[in-house]
């Protein structure tokens, strides 16, 4: 019956995220950012404007983290759609990983299929024909229409 | 179907060893470049190497590798295999480059094979007209109230920006720098009046000369340029010795073998010597300028030395 | 004015002329279309053909490519939430929850119709105003583009359905993505991870993941009723009503002024001015709430100003010869490398070619209107496929696109980052379009501060003086004074509600 009790806690951490998340990426910016030189008013460093934009950012992280604490309704968190999120990812990833070394058709075939992979309702041989034709359909656009200078295989 | 693979093989590796000069070229070659689609490095690119292709045999392709001022494709090129099948093209901002980063992916001399320079220009030093009757009034007017006359120039470390240091070490006079994001902005600003000088291209000040916007009060060559013969330079006028030209030129990486990189300064002098090349880079505002390997190391090293000098005495901070 | 646009015309219509201006806007819907590959792409592949053209003729062609794409850049937001330019962001905040509410034909046409309009008044204002706006543009020094860009970021934070300390955060934050790469005025290296940043997050990148991937990954798994069956396509629902026709009238018009002053600005003037446009509408609405859920002159707004935007961009180009933009620089290139150096002069030494190339923007919209219509229900067909058939192809779209943009692993990798934070922002009720907005104007706010400190010796006192500037710290004094009042007689009003 410990859920009863992180039911509170959990939704003070979920009002405590955004704000929090931003808060951290600020402080990272400040963090970067204080190294940098920051000049006079008129000659004005490369540090000035960072240094600003991140304390900004600081502020406002703040200020959300106290408005959404004191707001009492607790706003719906859009439930998250792991399937898509990962497969969708690993499906860019390897379009970036592969694109340099083997080339522009090899890399679209497994982006595509790959990315099918998101979709509950994918079957192997479906997705293996789809991606064929995708592929092709990819190769005639990029490389024989637009002639864009990537090469389609491995050198 | 297997064996008949395995058999293959040996062959295979027969040919892939490396080949006589005579059977260079066998497949496609390239130009990499480190700006953006569509601009100047890449048109001229593409003109030359739609030239290049016709009298090597093979086509030639061009790739763009923008990022970093060219850096980020100097470095690609350096480490791609030296067999004379990646060209470079490259521009003056190779030796600033050499000059301004505090370290970079590659050596700015010895890590490549330079091949020609394409075409060579100088910049010219315009103010709105009627402002300064000549390139002396300026220098003077500069000298009297030291930091109030403003060069607006293309960026910071570029070779406008640059030049217009050398211009203050070597007179003695005070300017503010003011930078711009292009030679376009630049010359917007002196238009508008917010800056007094700009020193930028014949593409960019020129068409303004023309239409008796800007006054041409001196041009950077160490002579005088043989389009605009009328153009007092600075070394004749404020700056003895003064000479900056920059340039666009074909580099490969360092360790291509004699007859290939000879094979492919044929090509590229070729190439210059055809109208439509010949043409299209006169009309960039350069001068068609073939050179050997040597003379193009030469004017790198020479590039790099006076810009070292330059940034370390005008207080540029490296990157 | 009137003989020499006369003059123009009879260049535009002799056949071959013709043709390519059909041919450039036709191409450049075609690839505005393409998630990531734009204009550029398209004009630097067509630059080797404008060599063998004379120069009215190439410059027809690539300045139709530039403006089609403009079009073929609200299609993609429109249909799959894909803004290939900063100004078609805009263009998804209204244009996609109307596709997806089964409107796509409807939000096309409107689409359409409010650029068409935007499009002839940005000519009409070439056509009569170009020198007058140009004298006005060279009067924009430094201090005026800080202030200007200071009014379109306080106006972007107004734009997000949420609350507005919220979509300012997130304009901030985009601020802070444009300070990544090398400082302009310094060339000093800020938060520079990886060499490739050098020259900063490129902005496909950034709008692809932020908009396009992070749709994708949501929508990618979601089990919808198998096809939207009921799916218009007759002509009857893609027109509007009379009575939505009528509501449409104002904000076209306000878009296409707002459009074709800030266009007339060298720099970022089509994105300042759909989203000025598009904050301008949401604020005095009547119905704000409407806003954010596919309200159509939320969408005819910025659609008619960042075409607006588009035709008098070509002011500076034309009448100064100095490019406005990126793709303008092409433009210039091309005309260039074809022996003409555009200048002061162009209008008095080629006057063929000048006014030819204004008359062709304003056959080229005629085109661009004529050849949409039809295209609708094709577009619409498109919505007919499967998400789960469509998808996989858009994934890779964007892939080849980022990737061809700069030959670069890093912006993909980059776009999949941008993804995956804009899925967590949406899911956490953060707006993407602010983060984009301040991406854009930010480091031009940085630039143009930093200057003008360099340029008046540290002297905040230019920022009022200068008149243009005064008029502008007018209004962003008035943005902000709006905002607060609002906000507390919202809060009374709510407060009395309850009570």
């Amino acid at each position: 019956m410990a859920e009863f009790d992180d039911q509170t806690d959990q939704s003070t951490v979920n009002r405590l995220v955004r704000g929090g998340v931003l808060l951290i990426a600020g402080l990272v910016m400040l963090f970067f950012a204080w190294g940098y030189p920051t000049g006079t008013i008129n000659q004005m460093g490369p540090g000035f404007i960072p240094q600003t934009v991140g304390v900004l950012i600081s502020v406002l992280a703040v200020a959300i983290i106290v408005i959404d604490l004191r707001n009492p309704e607790q706003e719906d968190v859009g439930q998250m759609h792991w399937r898509g999120l990962i497969f969708i990812s690993a499906a860019i990833a390897i379009f970036a990983i592969l694109v340099d070394v083997a080339g522009l058709v090899p890399s679209m075939f497994l982006a595509v299929a790959v990315s099918i992979c998101a979709d509950d309702d994918a079957r192997p041989i479906p997705t293996l024909i789809y991606a064929s034709i995708a592929t092709l359909f990819g190769w005639l656009l990029f490389l024989v229409a637009l002639g864009l200078p990537i090469p389609a295989f491995w050198r | 179907m297997i064996r008949k693979l395995l058999t293959a093989l040996p062959l295979a590796v027969a040919f892939a060893m490396p080949v006589a000069a005579e059977d260079f070229p066998d497949r496609s070659l390239r130009i990499v470049h480190g700006f953006g689609a569509g601009g100047n490095a890449d048109t001229v690119s593409r003109i030359i190497a739609e030239e290049m292709s016709k009298s090597l045999g093979q086509p030639v392709v061009v790739e763009s590798r923008p990022g970093a001022g060219g850096t980020v494709a100097s470095g690609y090129v350096s480490k791609e295999d030296p067999d004379g099948y990646t060209m470079q093209l490259m521009v003056g901002g190779h030796a600033v480059a050499a000059a301004l980063y505090n370290s970079l992916p590659y050596e700015s001399v010895d890590g490549f094979t330079f091949i020609s320079t394409l075409g060579q220009f100088p910049f010219m030093v315009a103010a709105r007209s009627g402002e300064y009757a000549s390139m002396e009034a300026l220098i003077e007017a500069a000298k009297a109230s030291p930091g109030s006359i403003k060069i607006g120039h293309s960026g910071v470390g570029s070779t406008q920006h640059l030049t217009g240091e050398l211009l203050a070490l070597r007179t003695g006079a005070e300017f503010l720098h003011i930078p711009y994001k292009g030679g376009a902005a630049a010359s917007t600003a002196l238009m508008g009046g917010e800056v007094d000088v700009v020193i930028d291209t014949g593409t960019v000040i020129r068409p303004q000369a023309d239409a008796g916007v800007y006054d041409i009060l001196a041009i950077t060559s160490g002579q005088r340029w043989p389009d605009a013969p009328d153009l007092p330079t600075v070394a004749e006028t404020v700056a003895p010795d003064f000479d900056v030209v920059s340039w666009t030129g074909i580099g490969m990486p360092a360790g291509v073998p004699t007859e290939i990189s000879d094979k492919v300064r044929g090509a590229v002098h070729a190439a210059l010597a055809t109208p439509a090349v010949s043409d299209k880079i006169a009309s960039l505002g350069a001068k068609p300028s073939p050179s050997t390997g040597e003379e193009m190391t030469n004017l790198i090293a020479g590039q790099i030395a006076v810009w070292t000098d330059v940034i370390a005495t005008a207080g540029i901070d490296k990157r | 004015m009137l003989d020499q646009f006369l003059l123009g015309l009879s260049v535009v219509l002799q056949p071959t002329v013709l043709i390519y201006a059909f041919f450039g806007v036709f191409l450049g819907q075609l690839i505005g279309v393409l998630p990531g590959v734009g204009a550029i792409t398209a004009i630097s592949l067509l630059l080797p053909v404008t060599f063998y053209l004379d120069a009215t003729t190439s410059m027809i062609l690539l300045a139709g490519i530039y403006y089609g794409s403009q079009y073929g850049g609200s299609i993609a937001s429109i249909l799959m939430n894909l803004p290939g330019t900063p100004s078609s962001v805009v263009t998804c905040l209204e244009g996609y929850p109307l596709a997806q509410s089964n409107r796509a034909g409807l939000a096309l046409f409107v689409a359409a119709f409010s650029s068409f309009v935007g499009g002839m008044v940005g000519v009409a204002i070439l056509v009569l105003a170009a020198i007058p706006m140009t004298i006005i543009a060279l009067k924009f020094g430094a201090p005026e583009y800080a202030m200007l860009v200071i009014l379109g970021l306080l106006a972007a934070s107004m734009i997000g359905t949420g609350s507005q300390i919220r979509s300012f955060a997130m304009v901030v934050l985009g601020i802070a993505l444009g300070l990544v790469g090398a400082d302009a005025t310094t060339g000093y290296y800020r938060f520079v991870a990886l060499p490739e940043l050098a020259d900063g997050i490129s902005l496909v990148s950034l709008a692809m993941g932020l908009f396009g991937v992070s749709e994708i990954i949501r929508n990618a798994s979601k089990r919808r009723p198998a096809n939207a069956p009921h799916l218009s396509i007759s002509m009857r629902d893609v027109i509007p009503t009379r009575e939505q026709a009528r509501s449409l009238g104002m904000p076209i018009l306000r878009g296409s002024s707002i459009g074709s002053f800030f266009g007339a600005l060298p720099g970022t003037g089509a994105a300042i001015a759909s989203f000025m446009a598009y904050a301008m509408e949401r604020r005095f609405s009547r119905s704000p709430e409407k806003f954010g859920k596919g309200h159509l002159p939320g969408l005819a707004a910025p659609e008619s100003a960042n075409n607006a935007a588009s035709q008098t961009g070509f002011i500076p180009t034309l009448t100064l010869g100095v490019p406005g933009d990126a793709v303008m620089a092409l433009i210039v290139g091309a005309l260039i490398l074809n022996g003409i150096i555009p200048g002061p002069r162009l209008m008095v030494d080629q006057p063929d070619l000048f006014w030819g190339v204004i008359a062709s923007f304003f056959v080229g919209n005629i085109i661009l209107l004529l050849i949409n219509i039809p295209l609708i229900k094709l577009w619409v067909l498109l919505l007919r496929i499967p998400y789960q058939k469509l998808y996989p192809i858009i994934v890779v779209m964007i892939c080849v696109g980022v990737y061809s943009h700069r030959t670069s692993v890093t912006d993909v990798v980059l776009t999949l980052a941008f993804g995956i934070l804009g899925y967590l922002m949406k899911n956490y009720r953060f707006e993407p379009a602010p983060v984009l907005l301040g991406f854009v104007l930010g480091p031009l706010l940085e630039d143009n501060f930093r200057r003008t400190m360099l340029l008046y010796g540290g002297d905040f006192s230019v920022f009022v003086t200068r008149p243009i500037s005064a008029v502008l710290v007018a209004g962003s004094v008035f943005l902000i004074g709006f905002a607060i009042f609002s906000s507390v007689s919202n809060r009374n009003k709510s407060n009395r509600a309850t009570t």
